[in-house]
């Protein structure tokens, strides 16, 4: 599916992305850009599935700021100030997103123009500030207490209420998308699924799709089904991962200590479909490297064996009576602000935004009706923790049934040497947190110039940014466990 | 809640009973070479193929020599599947911990024996504390995770998590250490009591893996701090983890 390219002036950018987002269906996909000289807008429009590249052409290496009027747009204009040197005008809060103090001044690592002298400054990193009598900060991170990935958070409290939360991020900025632009394409897939491994088979899956798209080859039936329900599996045991770890930050212990063994449950279903417990290596562009044909069997057997264990750990979990009062009305993101900061996947759902890619850019592999809607309106952890308890139940239900019906043949087509020049090529996966997007432009040999990943995290920090206020400092954990962030796939 | 109880006494117990269990038919581990011969430089299609430059194909008196790095090994089995001579084959052990950097460089030719330092009294022989740093894409975290969980159940080998590093005997580092990481990394470290101990945990702390090379400067732990034992794998099997961690145990 290759968005269709169009220039955009940069007089015309803010009233026509405006305009997109107040249509039904339109939604902001993803700002960045190719070499510095310009400003991509990816729009999409879930009603049609199409979506739209717009380029707007920039001169010293400035534009006007998004942000007052398309909240959303604050985060992006962040990463590319940081990576292309293309400075917002008017951002209100602008600081860096990826490149901290330790980084060179004037590194611009993905901006193919001559940058002027760059000064430490530009590094600083200045936390807002909440002021007033009795105001007190918590710091935490980049280390956090659990096994988790490195962040910092900052809370501005009073008494035990967050006022304010900053989430500084950029721990785990591994420079993933210059690397992808310096390896061969057939090579890509290894460095997408290490972008975040707990999506690896989604990473995977959105870089076939876009390379495919830019070889004009589309794989077989089979590959296709199996890439779903590879896909499906990964959601599966991320699910039970993340409601296992909200249950044990309740002190729930009897629910978190099951899932986490019903996860392994999960892992080893992945393990039987791709030979891996985190699906690595499996997806690849052109279809999937190995048929697994003599596990399916297994595959199913297994699949209705976890949903029949599942199902009374969900009914204790739901029905007691303390998990209830400790998730309800806790972490809620209005309906308003969801849509005001484009949140995406499950989060998305819970604050009531219909958006699903399986559906709104379907691949002819679920059937129309197939894909339960699971869409909350409370926003709250509780609604969090419902819309991912139903689609556990999607998940298995569709690993089931789309063996029954999966297709014979091969499972890998041969892609050409070659990619086509002067394209672009876009791959969207609804991974187990999103929307997630791989945007891939190639120049005039066919060589890939620019590859960008949009995580759905990139969506969603902002998300729990917002979930936190007003809250207890003791329930930001649950915030942040019904999110269930990637920081990986953020800083990339 | 007597309900619960009840359902959770029918689960019956989960925690698995042989130690470091060889990886299940058709499961993808690191590779490693039998006794096939290799076809030579003029082959050299594993080396291509490799997506981390784990290979090293070479002749040395008309006799071809693959080396091959296993700190680097992302473990995708795409030598595996290219190899036309089945020198390199797939490995299913998942007892892969080694104390040097130089015993995962392995030869199709001369077969390295592993050495270990271990002795029957370690140190920390009985009990040790680790604290957990992730500088990476989390797939090595989720694998320390699940070593805690009902089937790996890693604390009856008397091994901890702690939530602070002044309560830690041995330091697990996972991901490749990008520079954003260097100074926190660091100051972790220091905050430790001696006798200190830091594992690289999976192929990115090891070698940077996927990410070597590139301006965040990720080139894995031992750039950083000295290393003590390194736990390869991509991510490395929850066996593995707990097995590289009881090697540490036993050492004096």
């Amino acid at each position: 599916m290759n968005p269709k390219h169009e220039i955009v002036p940069i007089s015309d950018r803010e009233k026509k992305l405006n305009d997109w987002l107040k249509k039904p269906g339109g939604r902001l996909g993803h700002i960045t850009s190719i070499d510095g000289k310009q400003l991509i807008t990816l729009v999409l429009d879930t009603e049609t599935g199409s979506s739209f590249c717009w380029e707007t052409p920039i001169e010293h290496s400035t534009y006007p700021s998004l942000t007052h009027t398309v909240p959303q747009s604050h985060w992006y204009e962040r990463t590319v100030w940081d990576m292309f040197n293309l400075t917002p005008t008017g951002h209100p809060r602008l600081k860096p997103n990826l490149l901290h103090e330790s980084y060179a001044p004037d590194l611009v690592p993905l901006a193919h123009v001559e940058v002027n002298s760059l000064t430490a400054e530009r590094r600083q990193y200045k936390p807002m500030e909440v002021t007033g009598e009795g105001i007190y900060e918590i710091p935490v991170g980049p280390i956090h207490a659990g096994i988790i990935e490195p962040g910092h958070f900052r809370f501005s409290c009073m008494g035990e209420v967050i006022f304010n939360l900053e989430i500084r991020l950029g721990y785990v900025h591994r420079g993933v998308e210059r690397q992808m632009c310096s390896v061969p394409w057939r090579h890509q897939r290894f460095i997408a699924e290490a972008a975040a491994s707990d999506s690896a088979a989604a990473n995977a899956y959105a870089n076939a799709i876009a390379i495919e798209s830019l070889c004009e080859e589309a794989t077989t039936a089979r590959a296709e089904y199996l890439r779903s329900i590879s896909l499906e599996v990964e959601r599966l045991s991320m699910h039970i991962s993340d409601l296992g770890g909200l249950a044990g930050d309740i002190g729930f212990l009897a629910i978190s200590a099951t899932m986490s063994r019903l996860r392994g449950s999960a892992l080893r279903i992945g393990e039987l479909l791709t030979g891996s417990r985190f699906q690595r290596g499996f997806i690849c562009p052109g279809g999937v490297v190995s048929d697994p044909a003599s596990n399916l069997m297994q595959i199913q057997k297994m699949t209705k064996q976890l949903q029949i264990e599942l199902k009374p750990v969900l009914q204790f979990f739901f029905n007691n009576q303390v998990a209830n009062d400790r998730m309800e009305g806790i972490g809620r993101v209005s309906p308003r602000l969801a849509i005001d900061f484009g949140l995406v996947g499950v989060a998305g759902r819970a604050s009531n935004i219909d958006y699903d890619v399986r559906r709104h850019f379907a691949r002819g592999v679920y059937r129309q009706d197939e894909i339960a809607i699971a869409i909350e309106t409370a926003g709250d952890v509780m609604a969090l923790a419902r819309v991912r308890a139903r689609e556990i139940e999607t998940s298995l239900y569709l690993i089931v049934e789309l063996i029954d019906r999966l297709p014979e043949g091969t499972v890998r087509v041969p892609l050409p040497e070659k990619l086509k020049s002067n394209q672009i090529g876009l791959g969207i996966v609804e991974a187990h947190r999103g929307e997630l997007l791989h945007l891939i432009f190639t120049d005039n040999d066919g060589g890939v110039k620019r590859y960008a990943i949009k995580d759905p995290s990139v969506n969603n920090w902002t998300g729990l940014a917002i979930s936190a206020r007003n809250n207890l400092v003791t329930d930001f954990p649950l915030c942040n466990k019904s999110f269930g962030l990637s920081y990986s796939g953020h800083d990339l | 809640m007597l309900k619960l109880f009840g359902y959770l006494l029918k689960q019956g117990v989960a925690t698995s009973g042989d130690y470091c269990a060889p990886l299940a038919e058709g499961v993808i581990g690191l590779p490693k070479f039998t006794d096939e011969v290799c076809a030579g430089t003029s082959c050299g299609a594993c080396q291509t193929e490799c997506p981390t430059q784990a290979i090293n194909v070479t002749e040395s008196d008309g006799k071809p020599d693959v080396t091959l790095d296993l700190g680097s090994c992302i473990g995708c089995a795409v030598c595996v599947r290219t190899c036309p001579t089945g020198t390199i084959a797939n490995d299913n052990r998942t007892k892969v911990a080694s104390d040097t950097r130089l015993d995962l460089i392995v030869s199709s030719t001369s077969k390295r024996t592993t050495s270990s330092n271990t002795t029957p009294q370690g140190i920390f022989e009985r009990s040790i504390a680790a604290r957990v740093v992730s500088t990476g894409c989390s797939a090595c975290d989720l694998e320390i995770g699940a070593c805690n969980n009902a089937i790996f159940d890693m604390e009856r080998f008397g091994i901890h998590i702690v939530a602070s590093p002044r309560f830690a005997d041995v330091l697990l580092v996972t991901g490749p250490v990008p520079k954003a990481m260097h100074s926190a990394l660091k100051s972790c470290y220091e905050a430790m009591a001696e006798p200190r101990i830091v594992i690289a945990v999976g192929t990115c702390a090891i070698s940077g893996g996927v990410h070597k090379n590139g301006y965040t400067e990720a080139n894995g732990v031992d750039k950083i701090l000295p290393v003590d034992a390194y736990i390869p794998g991509c991510p490395p099997h929850p066996w593995s983890i707990i097995d590289g961690i009881r090697n540490v145990m036993k050492r004096k």
